[in-house]
């Protein structure tokens, strides 16, 4: 939009006559901006709020003004366009005629002639005065007109706009029943959603006309109505127009609070929205999805996921935009004008020689190098700016000429590259073809869309055709994070049950095949005291929360909504006693170093036991020497350690993993669930040799005491220092 | 025949209704409307156009004036689909961007 105030006609673009009678007239039926702007606001009054036909006609030489309002215009003869009702109010109302007549430069006709009241003969635009011949059988006697006018609108008018602009931007249709809606489906209309509000706060007044209004990343759109519509959750606990109230056993609780409900409730989309725009040529070139024919063409896609300020994922179509700026003397980078693309790209043309002259698709360094120095050519002596450097901005890349006319390239730092999607919100599915409706695979799996699912990045990459990343590298955490928790979801979590049973198989193979120790001492009765007090308690502390976090953890790590149900009733619970367990278990650990750091430490006759496998391979009874503990509890003992500290801080951080940066708890969540695995496996083969392995053993965690017998069998080295301790050696 | 006075009570009630239903039937004739009931339409000025009469009836109307006569014309069209950002627009907006006059369609490219 051009400013109020300019310089020269080179800071002109687009006056607001121009965009109330803008449109391609080869297509005069399809709307320009005036044809979606209701009338009334800019198209009725200039920014110093006069009628821009008195003012014109008071002052004439506006029109060869630079005011961006009045500057080559005809408001005088063109009438202003006042806010038309009928446009939302009138069924039947015939919008491409409007467009016709906006086109035609007939602003104040055009109401009377696409409300279908009169006949409007005469264009404005080739020097004429339209006539007026009204449809007399819409009158009564008394002169009055007769017009059923709907209250609220009728979902046929408000989709003039919005579904053509929101086909595009987000492949959304109404009453479609390729691309059905489940609201839609229930006999809804647009208003039973966005009515009119009323909001103190907000200062609006009902008669005001504010449509109330969901969430939108792309901030071109009353941003201060945000949020004013009822949410869905609002719907559904209230019953709004008899909303069911939803039960979602079968969903990991936690996803209701991190994923909006239209990220599950609108999996596909069925009808093409744009992939991007073009503006190479000087004309918006809007390219379909990747596969499908055109936009709006029957076609099923699956959006993009992107977060928003509370972490929460929305589902959008992620748009990409391929166009020209100049960065000026300021530093700032200027779109450059349609007029000035088209003046460039006819100079390049020549050179370019596109298959499809209207769509040149420029991604090779040659191709690139040809269009921006025929921009720079075009935008020299152009008194807009002070500076001749055009930009070149495509696929997050932003590409320039050195003082060589060299190709520059680089990651794209300016403003071009923050792109955001535009949400999807409607032609939600139901419940039954939901995401989750049939597992957790439905997301979470190789295959699966939700984070493998191929996304357009680049429209034309360096190869000419589209590259694309994986949809789940768009969450917003970072390339490295994002492959480190990708190897954990899809590559170890599948296996790690099959990991465990194959490590109790083993287990149980050595227990067949090589047995337990022959020496049984479970007759055998307490002589010497092996654990305090305070050892055994610890260790019990230790058994008790690890197993409570093994079982939580195990919940947690398979998104096992029926056992979570089943022993925890909520997710909160379960997590709760996590963090408990979590935090006793850490408690426990610190003091079991203390207590043991001492017994623990390595000595020479370690290396014997170690190489003599502990005597638990080769099925034969082998001495083997050991102290307090032996070089594998000792092993054990500092695995535990490190494991313990490793659960422990990852897992304190993870309590408040709400408040850290989501690359960080991706990193977080994916060391404590790898090295969980570890620990359990360890875990298991401890409480295997803790037991049945070395019977007897067992009972020097219960009451502390070992025999004689055992202790010399077991730990040669601790019985003897012992013994001498006590001046008793046997 | 001979008529009761039952009868004839029931005939005088039916000839009645007959002659209210055809005093009636004018207005029952006229169209009617859900949301609005017939108006004038008028022009920019406010005068009434009736193309029956052939009062202004080569004018436009004007939706100020006719919508206006029973709705806050000014009071609706400060709503953001009239609006666009119109009521926010001015040159330096904002300084970052210099070409985004507004944060609505109208000023916002």
């Amino acid at each position: 939009m051009a400013k109020k105030q300019n310089k020269t006609p080179d800071e002109i673009d687009l006056t607001t006559f121009a965009f109330t009678a803008s449109g391609d007239p080869k297509t005069p039926g399809v709307p320009g901006c005036g044809g979606c702007h209701p009338g009334g606001g800019g198209l009725e009054f200039d920014r110093d709020g006069k009628r821009y036909d008195q003012r014109l006609k008071a002052d004439p030489s506006l029109a060869q003004s630079l005011n961006g309002d009045y500057y080559q215009s005809k408001w005088d003869k063109t009438g202003v366009v006042e806010a038309d009702c009928f446009i939302c109010h009138l069924p039947g109302y015939n919008f491409k005629e409007r467009n016709i007549q906006l086109q035609s430069l007939n602003f104040k006709w055009a109401s009377v002639a696409a409300a279908g009241v009169g006949l409007v003969s005469g264009v404005v635009k080739e020097g004429q005065q339209p006539k007026v011949v009204y449809n007399k059988r819409l009158f009564n006697e008394d002169g009055k007109v007769v017009l059923d006018l709907a209250y609220p609108p009728p979902a046929e008018n408000c989709v003039f706009c919005h579904g053509m602009s929101d086909m595009k931007k987000r492949g959304f249709s109404w009453d479609d029943r390729i691309n059905p809606d489940v609201h839609n489906m229930q006999g809804m209309n647009c208003a039973h959603c966005h009515p009119s509000i009323e909001d103190k706060k907000l200062k609006i007044t009902k008669e005001e006309h504010n449509f109330a209004k969901g969430h939108e990343f792309v901030s071109t759109v009353a941003d201060n109505l945000d949020h004013t519509i009822k949410t869905c959750k609002q719907c559904h606990e209230e019953g709004y127009m008899g909303a069911t109230r939803p039960q979602h056993l079968s969903i990991r609780p936690n996803h209701l609070e991190k994923l909006a409900c239209e990220v599950c409730h609108i999996p596909t989309l069925h009808r093409a929205a744009f992939e991007g725009f073009d503006v190479t040529t000087g004309q918006m070139v809007n390219y379909p999805k990747l596969g499908a024919k055109k936009i709006g063409a029957e076609f099923n896609w699956q959006p993009a996921f992107q977060r928003d300020e509370h972490g929460k994922l929305w589902p959008v179509n992620r748009f990409n935009s391929v166009f020209f700026t100049n960065q000026d003397q300021d530093g700032i980078n200027y779109p450059l004008f349609a007029r000035e693309l088209k003046k460039g790209y006819e100079k390049a043309k020549g050179r370019l020689k596109p298959k499809n002259p209207m769509k040149p698709e420029v991604h090779t360094p040659e191709q690139i190098k040809i269009i921006l120095s025929a921009f720079s050519e075009t935008l020299k002596g152009d008194k807009r700016f002070q500076q001749v450097k055009p930009y070149y901005h495509k696929g997050g890349m932003m590409y320039y000429l050195d003082a060589k006319g060299e190709v520059v390239s680089g990651k794209d730092t300016t403003w071009a590259t923050q792109i955001e999607g535009f949400n999807i919100n409607h032609n939600v599915a139901p419940a039954s073809q939901a995401l989750g409706a049939n597992g957790c695979a439905d997301c979470h799996s190789d295959t699966a869309h939700m984070f493998k699912g191929q996304i357009v990045t680049d429209m034309f990459g360096p190869g000419g055709k589209p590259v694309t990343t994986a949809a789940g590298r768009l969450f917003g955490c970072q390339p490295w994070a994002y492959t480190f928790n990708q190897i954990h979801q899809l590559y170890l979590t599948p296996y790690v049950s099959w990991g465990i049973l194959l490590l109790v198989f083993v287990l149980v193979l050595h227990y067949t095949g090589q047995g337990p120790k022959v020496a049984d001492f479970y007759a055998a009765p307490g002589e010497i005291q092996r654990f305090s007090l305070a050892e055994r308690w610890t260790h019990l502390g230790r058994m008790v929360t690890f197993l409570a976090l093994f079982f939580t953890g195990y919940i947690f790590f398979y998104n096992n909504v029926t056992m979570l149900r089943l022993f925890f009733g909520s997710q909160n619970t379960a997590v709760i006693l996590h963090w408990v367990a979590g935090l006793i278990f850490v408690a426990a650990s610190s003091v079991s170093f203390g207590l043991w750091y001492k017994d623990a430490k390595f000595v020479a006759y370690d290396r014997e036991w170690l190489q003599k496998r502990g005597g638990y391979i080769g099925g034969k009874e082998v001495e083997v020497p050991a102290g307090r503990l032996n070089a594998g509890q000792k092993i054990f003992f500092w695995l535990t350690m490190f494991l313990s500290l490793i659960m422990g801080a990852t897992g304190i951080l993870l309590i408040f993993k709400n408040s850290l940066p989501l690359t960080l708890n991706c990193f977080l969540s994916t060391v404590h669930g790898f090295f969980a695995i570890i620990f359990v496996a360890a875990v298991i083969a401890h409480a295997y040799l803790g037991t049945i392995a070395n019977p007897g053993t067992w009972s020097a965690m219960v009451d502390g005491k070992v025999s004689r017998l055992w202790a010399k069998k077991h730990h040669s080295e601790w019985y003897k220092e012992t013994m001498a301790g006590k001046g008793d050696e046997e | 025949m001979v008529m009761t006075a039952k009868s004839k009570y029931l005939g005088v009630l039916m000839c009645a209704g007959f002659l209210g239903l055809s005093l009636l039937l004018p207005a029952l004739l006229q169209a009617k409307t859900r949301a609005c009931v017939p108006f004038h339409l008028r022009t920019e000025d406010g005068k009434i156009i009736n193309p029956l009469t052939g009062e202004n009836a080569d004018q436009p109307y004007s939706t100020r004036q006719t919508c206006g006569a029973c709705h806050n014309y000014d009071q609706i069209t400060k709503g953001y689909h009239f609006q666009q950002g119109w009521n926010r627009i001015k040159d330096d907006f904002n300084k970052k961007k210099p070409w985004v006059l507004s944060d609505g369609m109208m000023g916002k490219f």
